[in-house]
């Protein structure tokens, strides 16, 4: 009887997910079905315009530090905070999973390795706006060189080269950082987080400097989410 | 309106300070955040008083290409919940807060942060990233104690709160692919030209997603488990902020994007009402069962969450107000009650029911508050939580959901079950010897503050119904507010 | 392109179904992973235009893709990430406490 329950249980949510698909089935169907390209004046205004407006070649970079910059400072806050419950949640112990010792190979891969993650990430950040890029995938690639040294040689060397508070320092000042920069534009009688609009000289298009402070906000971002990775993989990993 | 602004960078910039102060300066954690609290209840203030007519403010100077803010009288009675209870609930945790200090004011600051957000954005994306974050720092805190229970509750609560946003962000994408834009304005114009279907269809995700969040009947089983053992503090601004910001949002995207005709003609207003009904009778049962007293509360906050679905949702000027009102009362309300309930903790860890058994005798001032305060949100009069209540059943009844009136009567008796049984364990005599800590004077003025509240607005319900009587001109009638924020 | 659609319905549905029949706590956040990624390839869906270029206009394109929902995409990537590793944390937490990470036996364990 509890096996008939059990498969009826198990039929009942399958029937559920099913018609939860034929119904966004559907629904998509519709969606597409309607005209709906012709009202993209919006996106239509950033890529006639964009460049222009904000100097920055990379059309998604400008909608992500200029047109829509406020959603960025809210995702570098969850980031922020899920960096911080992590580090409160998991604080204790040590690495368990890394027993083994690697061999040479490894480690000196390792290490001939990290100078060019770190010009990778580099170049990344600073030509977000030229190049497809940004803060947000150079810091990632900046929170690989900690990531690598965990891996290959250990937390504690890796918490020995690059410091927890020193980390959570550099996030935190990725952060102000993000909102000084912001302020910048109320500063000079314009609104918050403005940057096309509050004329920095947009500077010649394609150079290194230009696009205002689009690549200032870019290198906070990508301190801040370099720091926030490292702590978040380095918490994961200690819990014993 | 450049106070706007600062109401959301302003925690966000306090929060980080603190993370600063942690690492360097330890000792000035006090002065910090009390400090902050103070101004930013001055930029509240600031901004609620400039809240009519609402105010549009650019964030980036892009107008219409950007994010935008909004004041209107609907967020300037959020603002104004905030600002009863932020300042309060701070100095009480400065005493009351032993263990992660700094983190427990990081996350509360970086969650009023996420709700000034969610209340001030007049744009869609926006709303869900703010949402995000007061609801992932609201986990946080959740976990802050660190105890069995807490982790269990913070499963379940991510869980679930990831599964609404889920749902939110779904409705979110399709509403870009449909009208090309994310400004609550120009998606209600464009919204005019879409087929009923779809509408229906996106509404129903909006709402399934929120609903979650809001946590009526059937998907309310995760907000006892978070209550349970969390930092009481926290739970005055989860029952007051977190959960009625859910609602906030709802109510926002239903009124404005979709607009009162639709819902009136796709049936959600009857849907709402019902759904409301159901909850608060089912929550009143559970909360008769309980022994835990954050438990009991919990319960008690998802049936009065039911009153106000109840009042905003029968659609006409009279259930808007009164449910606005009830928001508002039932945030100072469950507040004092919370925060009555956290003294008890830290004097005697008082947990269960049975634990406050005589002390009505050792905290009289403290205990007659928490009476006043369960009487109000029983509904007796002469308190805040009478006449809210009562302007709820009248606009239900004036608009034909008779039943809603007459289940809500019942719902008054039940509840009043529940807490006179409190109320007679609190002052039956025992004869046990009780250690007693203290309360000092930083944690009782908060509670007192917020209990005199309760009578205040009970007594002069004129002082904010002058506010929320601006509310349902700019919800009703979502032309009046499309224009202003399209800048007519 | 409608078949694009498909694959963002099963994914979907996929993740759907991990969440609500399975027991394993790891399989469920995996599960929250796989939903997050059907919207990311919604978002990505969004904003296709048939031989669209890259919104990197270093030279003047005929048609380019919508960029706002890429932006959105990344946003929605980052609260994915943050949301899934604090899921992961508080999981290693629940199985440092009770030792299992089934959710049947973790309900007995609570009885």
């Amino acid at each position: 009887m509890s096996r008939m329950n059990a498969m009826f249980k198990k039929l009942y949510k399958l029937v559920l997910v099913v018609s939860l698909a034929i119904f966004l089935f559907i629904v998509f169907d519709e969606i597409h079905n309607l005209d709906n390209n012709s009202k993209r004046y919006l996106s239509e205004h950033y890529i006639s315009e964009g460049v222009q407006e904000t100097g920055a070649i990379n059309i998604v970079t400008s909608v992500l530090y200029d047109y829509r910059a406020f959603d960025t400072l809210g995702e570098a806050t969850v980031l922020l905070t899920a960096a911080a419950i992590l580090s409160f949640l998991v604080p204790l112990g040590k690495d368990k999973m890394l027993g083994t010792t690697f061999t040479m190979i490894v480690s000196q891969t390792t290490k001939f390795f990290i100078p060019f993650l770190a010009v990778l990430g580099a170049y990344l950040i600073l030509f977000g706006h030229l190049a497809p890029g940004g803060g947000f995938v150079g810091g990632v690639v900046m929170a690989v060189i900690p990531i690598l040294l965990t891996i290959t040689y250990r937390v504690e060397f890796s918490e020995y080269k690059f410091k927890p508070a020193k980390k959570k320092l550099a996030e935190d000042i990725g952060a102000i950082g993000f909102i000084l920069l912001g302020l910048v534009g109320v500063v000079t009688g314009s609104n918050f987080l403005a940057n096309g609009q509050a004329n920095f000289g947009p500077g010649n298009t394609g150079e290194l400097i230009s696009a205002g402070l689009i690549p200032f906000l870019n290198l906070m971002i990508g301190i801040k989410v370099g720091a926030g990775l490292a702590i978040i993989f380095n918490s994961l990993i200690k819990e014993k | 309106m450049e106070a706007a602004v600062w109401l959301i960078i302003l925690p966000l910039l306090t929060a980080f300070f603190i993370g600063i102060s942690k690492l360097y300066f330890k000792k000035i954690l006090a002065p910090l955040v009390t400090g902050s609290a103070i101004i930013y209840l001055y930029l509240l203030i600031l901004v609620i008083n400039h809240s009519y007519p609402p105010k549009v403010y650019n964030v980036g100077a892009w107008g219409l290409m950007g994010i935008n803010l909004m004041v209107d009288p609907f967020s300037a009675m959020f603002l104004l919940m905030i600002a009863i209870l932020f300042l309060p609930v701070i100095i009480f945790s400065v005493k009351y807060i032993k263990s992660h200090k700094h983190k427990y004011f990081i996350f509360t600051y970086l969650m009023t942060a996420g709700i000034a957000g969610m209340v001030l954005t007049a744009d869609l994306f926006n709303l869900y990233v703010f949402l995000e974050v007061s609801s992932l720092s609201s986990c946080a805190l959740v976990a802050l104690k660190n105890t069995n229970k807490g982790i269990e509750g913070t499963f379940k609560y991510l869980i679930m709160s990831t599964l609404g946003s889920f749902f939110i962000l779904l409705a979110t994408i399709l509403t870009y692919s449909l009208t090309g834009t994310l400004n609550m304005a120009e998606i209600s114009l464009e919204f005019k030209d879409i087929p009923f279907q779809i509408k229906s269809t996106l509404m129903s995700f909006f709402v399934f997603g929120y609903v979650i969040k809001i946590g009526l009947i059937p998907l309310h089983a995760w907000i006892p488990d978070t209550y349970e053992d969390s930092p009481i503090p926290y739970n005055v601004l989860s029952s007051g902020l977190v959960m009625k910001s859910a609602v906030y949002a709802l109510i926002k995207v239903l009124y404005i994007i979709f607009g009162i005709d639709f819902l009136d003609q796709s049936g959600m207003l009857h849907i709402g009402v019902f759904w409301g009904v159901i909850t608060f009778i089912v929550a009143h049962l559970l909360a008769y069962q309980q022994s835990n007293l954050s438990r009991l509360l919990a319960y008690s906050s998802v049936a009065q969450i039911a009153y106000i679905t109840i009042g905003l949702f029968v659609g006409t000027e009279g259930g808007l107000i009164a449910g606005n009102f009830h928001i508002l009362n039932h945030a100072i309300m469950k507040g004092t009650l919370f925060l009555v309930t956290a003294i008890f903790y830290y004097s005697l860890s008082a947990v269960k029911i049975e634990d406050i058994k005589g002390l009505g005798y050792k905290f009289p001032i403290l205990s007659f508050i928490f009476v006043v305060a369960s009487l109000a949100i029983v509904g007796l009069p002469p308190f805040n939580g009478f006449i809210s209540k009562w302007l709820i059943v009248e606009a239900a009844i004036e608009s034909g959901f008779v039943y809603a009136g007459f289940f809500i009567l019942v719902g008054t008796f039940l509840s009043l079950t529940y807490y006179l049984k409190v109320i007679v364990t609190l002052y039956t005599k025992t004869e046990k010897e009780l250690l007693i800590v203290k309360p000092t004077l930083s944690l009782r003025l908060p509670t007192i503050f917020l209990g005199s509240l309760c009578i205040l607005f009970g007594i002069v319900p004129s002082i904010p119904l002058s506010l929320i009587n601006k509310i349902p001109k700019f919800l009703l009638d979502n032309g009046e507010y499309i224009r202003i924020l399209l800048g007519g | 392109m409608e078949l694009a659609y498909v694959v963002v319905i099963i994914l979907l549905s996929l993740g759907m179904y991990t969440i609500i029949t399975k027991k394993n706590l790891i399989k469920i956040v995996m599960g929250f992973t796989i939903l997050e990624s059907s919207l990311i390839l919604l978002l990505i869906l969004v904003s296709y235009k048939p031989g669209g270029a890259a919104p990197i206009l270093d030279k003047p394109y005929e048609i380019v893709v919508d960029p706002i929902p890429q932006a959105l995409a990344l946003t929605a990537i980052v609260i994915g990430a943050s949301v899934t590793a604090v899921m992961l944390a508080v999981v290693i937490k629940i199985y440092k406490r009770y030792g299992t990470l089934n959710v049947d036996e973790l309900r007995k364990l609570r009885g």
